[in-house]
């Protein structure tokens, strides 16, 4: 069976959490500390192995920043 | 048609309940589903501690839709503080967890025997011991909760602290390690029922009947506040800017501005413009800018900023206006962070007290975080103390040996404490200024409207919060409105009877009009229709060009209503809100200003200089423009008719 993930690209990141609420068994958290722009933020973050890959974040994030992978 | 559950504490039990489609056309969700729900159910003449009074956690209609800024969730109940209607409101993560329960609210009837706690998930709801976490602080009981808790969905939690469960009538609920819905005493209520906490784990899928055209909107938001920027250091600045804000003759304010000064510094970078503008009370509402003189420094929000170990953002929020500080040596608490304390609560502790000392301000907001309590409430009662004591009305015999001296932090500092664990003076003083005035003297000091204590945000400085204050139907609130924020929303470009945008003149605005109650109408109507979608004020604040609430909602519920329409829903909101009072007779015509904040005698120094309103006369106006008696603020019942309410409550 593939193993599926999700990855960010934060450029446009909101950093709204709709991801971090959408997942349904909270693989994700709002806690990493970095930049948007000339702001200090904090973003996504996913915790090690416990990304089931449903795709949920990634049709609800409004700047389209979440992508699903996949390995075969 | 969604969903709300009921809790009855006395019997245990639990069960669902639907609600008919007619409602949510009428009042959306969030606080407009609280007032049909509690006007429906509570009788009159309800104990607000007892067991007919119920307690309601509401999700905004837009909560989960992709919407932003629409994460806020509001908590209802008869009011222990004003007897009234009461509610408070917070961000967090709590406001989707309840939908994502398959739940658009949660009602809370009777009082369990013994402490509890609400679990909830996607396919349960049940009542579980809370005896463990009984006595717990708001920020332990939350850890320990959510590490006992087994569920596949991180457990959100709203929980009470000490002051809830002591029944303190100023006392709030948390959530996300003490951020607060503060305000009516709904702690107290929560502590009354013996329900320590609502624990939600459920990962439904939230309804939404265009997530298109919803991320749409959200994206065209997202690359506007991607592209705004603020050159950096300006913090310094800010006093200088409330000064010249205080010297014009009118206010500008621009949507967009407060989303980048918001995003840059939360909501403390109000302090500075506020102690020099006018905006913010001084020395129990006493004082002027010179009086706070070196605060500007001391609570320069780029010191805050600098303390900030990551910023924190509310569910759906792209501005961020929160954060978690690290305290290194501070010697007021041993805590080790906190979150960002907010304006209301820097000034409440800061100013208000005249105390310029930042580390006790930040020691204080962990204290009241914790245990649950509201810092304005506390705030206006600790500066009540101080003017008493000041003044010789107070005694150290009375105080337990506390010199209540102005700016005296240790003494704040230990006032705060007596008050939360309810023993010394301080018990006397956890139910808020109106009581304690009650029983030691000092009325004139005392600072409340209709119980209540208010906002950090002057009335001498802006007639239209001082109506906002009085009419409110859950009175001595700051976030209704405002002149400077009705210039910002823009509101007559959505409803066709809106006065148009303007700048708050200080010359005419302080004259009794019917345009001035027209644009309190509009602003309580988009306030309450804001609340009903579970939107935050800084959407508000943003304007209706950037924030598309009507936009918003049309898409997500698959509507095509007209701004007009909505406005009118967030009118009927605030008249169900009017007619709880009504039933419940609280007295709408009995609720004034204390003279000080309306500025009799006025001020004789500062911006404020000279400035008195005439308010009984325009919220007199006011409540004409809402259909409702000017005389007793009774709604007439050729109003309810128009608004259809009657039908609405009919079972």
């Amino acid at each position: 069976m593939a193993k599926k993930w999700v990855e960010f690209d934060l450029k446009d990141c909101l950093s709204c959490s709709i991801c971090v609420v959408a997942c349904p068994v909270s693989a994700l958290s709002l806690t990493k500390d970095g930049k948007s722009g000339k702001y200090r933020n904090v973003f996504p973050e996913l915790a090690p192995g416990a990304c089931i890959g449903c795709g949920t974040c990634v049709k609800d994030c409004p700047m389209s920043c979440i992508t699903l992978k996949e390995l075969s | 048609m969604g969903k709300v559950l009921r809790v009855d504490l006395t019997a245990g039990t639990v069960s669902s309940e639907t609600v008919p489609d007619r409602v949510y056309d009428a009042v959306l969700a969030g606080k407009g589903l609280a007032a049909w729900y509690l006007c429906k159910n509570i009788p009159p003449g309800a104990d607000p501690l007892g067991p007919d009074n119920i307690l309601g956690f509401a999700a905004g209609a837009l909560t989960g839709t992709g919407a932003l800024l629409c994460g806020r969730w509001t908590v209802a109940c008869k009011s222990p503080l004003t007897g009234g209607w009461g509610d408070a409101n917070c961000g967090g993560i709590f406001s989707p967890a309840i939908k994502q329960c398959g739940y658009d609210a949660i009602f809370f009837s009777g009082i369990s025997e013994k402490p509890v706690y609400l679990f909830c998930d996607s396919a349960k709801a049940e009542l579980r011991d809370a005896s463990a976490y009984w006595g717990l602080d708001a920020v332990e009981a939350e850890k320990q909760i959510r590490a006992d808790v087994s569920s596949r969905k991180r457990p959100c939690v709203a929980v009470i602290g000490q002051a809830g469960e002591k029944c303190s009538l100023i006392a709030g609920i948390c959530n996300e390690g003490g951020r607060i819905a503060a305000r009516s005493g709904v702690g107290a209520v929560m502590g009354s029922k013996r329900l320590k906490a609502v624990v939600l784990a459920g990962s439904r899928k939230m309804p939404c009947a265009d997530p298109e055209a919803v991320k749409t909107l959200s994206h065209d938001l997202g690359r506007k506040l991607l592209k705004m920027k603020l050159p950096s250091g300006l913090g310094g600045f800010l006093g200088l800017g409330g000064r010249a804000l205080g010297a014009l003759p009118s206010v500008p304010m621009d949507g967009s501005m407060t989303s980048l000064i918001f995003r840059e510094w939360g909501t403390p970078s109000n302090t500075p413009m506020a102690i020099t503008s006018g905006d913010g009370p001084i020395k129990n509402w006493e004082g002027d800018p010179t009086d706070a003189h070196g605060m500007t420094r001391d609570y320069n929000p780029d010191k805050i900023n600098r303390m900030e170990s990551v910023k924190y953002h509310c569910y759906a929020c792209p501005l961020g206006c929160g954060g978690r500080l690290k305290i290194k040596s501070n010697p007021f608490t041993q805590h080790t962070e906190t979150h960002k304390p907010e304006y209301e609560t820097i000034e409440a502790f800061g100013p208000l007290c005249l105390n310029g000392n930042l580390d006790s301000v930040l020691a204080v907001n962990e204290l009241l975080n914790r245990a649950g309590m509201d810092s304005i409430s506390a705030g206006n009662t600790v500066a009540w103390a101080i003017e008493c004591f000041e003044k010789g009305i107070l005694t150290t015999e009375q105080t337990g040996g506390l010199e209540l001296r102005w700016g005296n932090a240790p003494a704040i500092l230990a006032l705060v404490e007596q008050m939360i664990s309810r023993t010394g003076f301080g018990a006397d003083l956890a139910d808020g200024v109106k009581r304690a005035a009650e029983k030691y003297g000092g009325k004139e000091a005392a600072m409340h409207v209709g119980g209540q204590e208010p906002g950090m945000h002057d009335t001498r400085n802006d007639p239209q919060l001082a109506v906002h204050m009085v009419a409110e139907p859950a009175p001595s609130k700051h976030t209704i409105g405002m002149s400077i924020q009705y210039g910002a929303m823009s509101l007559c470009d959505i409803c066709s009877w809106a006065p148009p945008a303007r700048m708050h003149r200080k010359d005419s605005d302080y004259v009794p009009s019917e345009e001035m109650a027209l644009i309190s109408k509009a602003n309580a109507c988009y306030s309450m229709l804001t609340d009903g979608a579970g939107g935050c004020y800084y959407g508000e604040m943003m304007g209706v060009h950037m924030w598309k609430l009507v936009e918003y909602l049309n898409a997500a519920a698959g509507w095509n209503f007209d701004g007009d329409h909505y406005m009118e829903i967030g009118e009927r909101i605030q008249t169900l809100r009017q007619l709880f009072n009504v039933k419940q007779g609280y007295d709408p015509a009995k609720v004034k200003l204390p003279k000080r904040m309306e500025g009799d005698p006025p001020l004789r120094h500062g911006p404020l200089k000279g400035r008195s309103l005439r308010n009984e006369e325009q919220v007199s106006l006011h409540w004409k423009a809402f259909g409702w008696d000017p005389v007793t603020g009774i709604p007439l019942p050729e109003t309810a008719e128009r608004l259809g309410i009657p039908a609405l409550l009919e079972d």
